[in-house]
């Protein structure tokens, strides 16, 4: 019984659901936060080029939707490319308006 | 021989790049009809999309570049694909996630393959009381983490040093953890395979429809195929079940640095009979202290010297992070008072070697879990891929790992074979020694700086050393990057390479057309015979 439930969860959890999920923190959360959260890679090499408190994406103030997309796309010196296959067009829109705060 | 350019492993400088034989009309026409199956939102064949799916952590960006990336969302659609790469004679190159870094990342052996991204392939189907998981190749370390974390479920992950990847992609490329888990590969418990026919297949009792000891028994009855499916290009894995490990009631250990580089030896062989008797059940990794270091800090923030590190260096980079010349972590996992009667041997072995530190560590559910202390705990993890920024620009990793015994001397003998090979090629020396059930794997990194075309000139007759040095002493590699993959399979080459002739007769029997993964592992279909001869 519990399996059956616990797969009615997973099923609720899959990719259908996930692609139709546009909500750009969460997004965020689930895509990026294994890099850019507080111990993460991105967080650990961008501490080393500002400062520290903002070397998590969340906290900065300067990022604009177009950069954040660019270099998503294109990786940024170790940071490799996210592929459209992992994080779609529409997804990744949503990741940088969230990151952004609304600036284009 | 088709591969007698390559039968001596040394003095190579570059492995032929080989490319898909259809051209590009015919391409095109198969990627139009894969649209037509998953949709054009699902078909990635712009010049970035090639670049984004191509070797990130490369020796030559520009040899193993895909023609295009499709991405199916169900297991009928990869059968679907599979028909049309048949039916128009392309070569296919299957990822889970694609994050295999430093063993080709998405990247295909033949240049022009249209890669099978997997990524959207993410259900995840829990079995609590059995302790198992029945996963797609989608669902990523810390995808899987994150539903048992939400659902509260008290089992644990083993994860790799980079966990950005796939569960399943990682276990069928035999990739390794830290925990009493951490061979990956043996976890796998019961597959769903796409053949290269389109065919589909249940391994286990997984052929038996509705058995519910698909994911609890691992080979069924007569013949077990799972590892026919594991660094092979037999077929693609559209389901894996994995067994997870039951949330321990206590972890405790030690964190153990050695100060001499003469101290590998004692090491290994005070842990080898721990490990074989099972008084260790995790399988712990002697790290040198560069593969600490490294994750810390940057080259240029103690030398602009060229060339290996010198010894003055080693001593100050060593001082300031407190490190011995081998470190290693041991914890043992389970009820409290059969990890204490446990911990105490541990601990009365580890004093008779005089280690320079012995640091304990205690564990209980509810205890916060420090980050540094994640690949232990079953945590994802990201940071140690720091190492990529080591020569403080665009870098990366490639491994070079050899299967060594558990004897003490013959793991140094190795070590100072290949940390010479270091010196002599200029490069900065990060070894680990990885401890299984009764071999030993070898793991050392050559850490690449993307941005100094000399040094990256010196990356591949390195590598090309390493391997043969290793063969002449009997030690072939585990795993292999996309570029190695053949002088890799070389190596096992016992009675005529009976072993390749085998796998190429499977290959042509599963995969007559030749289209999924050519090259993968040094397996070749019989179509990339006359190619690979010129």
């Amino acid at each position: 019984m519990r399996r059956a439930v616990l797969a009615g969860i997973a099923l609720a959890l899959s990719v259908a659901a996930q692609a139709a999920d546009l909500d750009g923190k969460r997004l965020f959360q689930s895509r990026c936060l294994m890099c850019h959260g507080p111990v993460g890679m991105g967080t650990g090499l961008l501490s080393r080029r500002m400062k520290p408190e903002v070397a998590q994406l969340e906290k900065r103030e300067d990022l604009s939707a177009a950069y954040v997309e660019r270099a998503a796309r294109v990786g940024i010196l170790n940071m490799p490319p996210i592929t459209r296959g992992d994080v779609t067009d529409a997804q990744l829109a949503s990741i940088a308006q969230y990151l952004s705060r609304g600036k284009p | 021989m088709r591969h007698s350019s390559s039968t001596s492993t040394k003095g190579q400088s570059h492995l032929d790049g080989r490319h898909s034989p259809a051209d590009g009309v015919t391409l095109a026409k198969a990627l139009k009809a894969m649209t037509e199956v998953v949709g054009a939102e699902a078909v990635f064949a712009t010049q970035e999309d090639r670049d984004a799916y191509s070797d990130r952590f490369p020796i030559d960006p520009h040899r193993h570049r895909p023609y295009a990336a499709v991405a199916p969302t169900s297991a009928a659609q990869v059968q679907a694909l599979v028909k049309i790469a048949v039916a128009h004679r392309v070569p296919i190159w299957t990822i889970s996630r694609g994050k295999n870094l430093g063993y080709g990342t998405s990247a295909p052996v033949v240049a022009g393959s249209i890669i099978l991204d997997l990524s959207r392939m993410q259900k995840i189907e829990v079995d609590v009381e059995n302790g198992t998981v029945l996963l797609e190749p989608g669902v990523g370390f810390y995808d899987l983490y994150a539903y048992l974390q939400t659902h509260k479920i008290p089992l644990w992950l083993s994860v790799p040093g980079n966990s950005w990847g796939s569960v399943i992609g990682n276990a069928l490329d035999r990739g390794l953890g830290y925990t009493p888990y951490g061979e990956h590969t043996r976890n796998l418990c019961g597959l769903e395979v796409v053949l290269p026919d389109g065919d589909m297949v249940r391994t286990g009792m997984g052929a038996m429809p509705n058995a519910p000891s698909w994911q609890l028994h691992k080979y069924g009855y007569g013949p077990a195929w799972d590892q026919l499916f594991v660094q092979s290009n037999f077929g693609i894995v559209t389901k894996a079940g994995m067994w997870l490990m039951p949330q321990p009631e206590i972890v405790r250990g030690f964190d153990v640095e050695m100060e001499h580089m003469e101290d590998l030896e004692p090491l290994i062989d005070a842990l080898g009979p721990l490990r074989r008797e099972g008084v260790l059940q995790q399988s712990p990794t002697i790290g040198n202290w560069f593969r600490a270091a490294n994750i810390l800090t940057t080259r240029r923030q103690w030398t602009d010297q060229p060339g290996s590190l010198s010894d003055e260096v080693i001593s100050a980079i060593r001082k300031q992070f407190g490190l011995g010349w081998w470190g290693v972590s041991l914890r043992v996992f389970g009820r409290e008072t059969v990890v204490q009667a446990n911990l105490d041997i541990l601990e009365k072995s580890l004093r008779a070697i005089n280690p320079m530190a012995l640091k304990p560590f205690t564990w209980r559910p509810g205890d916060a879990i420090a980050p540094t202390q994640s690949g232990w705990m079953g945590v994802p993890m990201t940071f140690a891929m720091q190492s990529a920024n080591w020569f403080g620009g665009r870098g990366g990793h490639i491994g070079f790992s050899p299967v060594l015994t558990q004897s003490g001397k013959l793991a140094m003998e190795q070590f100072r074979r290949t940390y010479a090979r270091y010196k002599e090629f200029g490069m900065d020396y990060q070894a680990s020694f990885a401890f299984g059930e009764r071999h030993m794997l070898n793991v050392n990194a050559v850490l690449l700086n993307l941005d100094d075309p000399q040094f990256m000139q010196r990356v591949d007759p390195f590598l090309r050393t390493l391997i043969a040095d290793a063969r002449e002493h009997g030690y072939g590699e585990y795993r292999a990057h996309i570029d190695y993959m053949d002088t890799v399979a070389d190596c096992y080459d016992y009675n005529n390479h009976a072993l390749r002739r085998l796998n190429e007769r499977v290959k042509n029997a599963l995969d007559p057309a030749g289209i999924l993964a050519p090259g993968k592992s040094g397996i070749w279909p019989a179509a990339y015979r006359t190619q690979a001869r010129s």
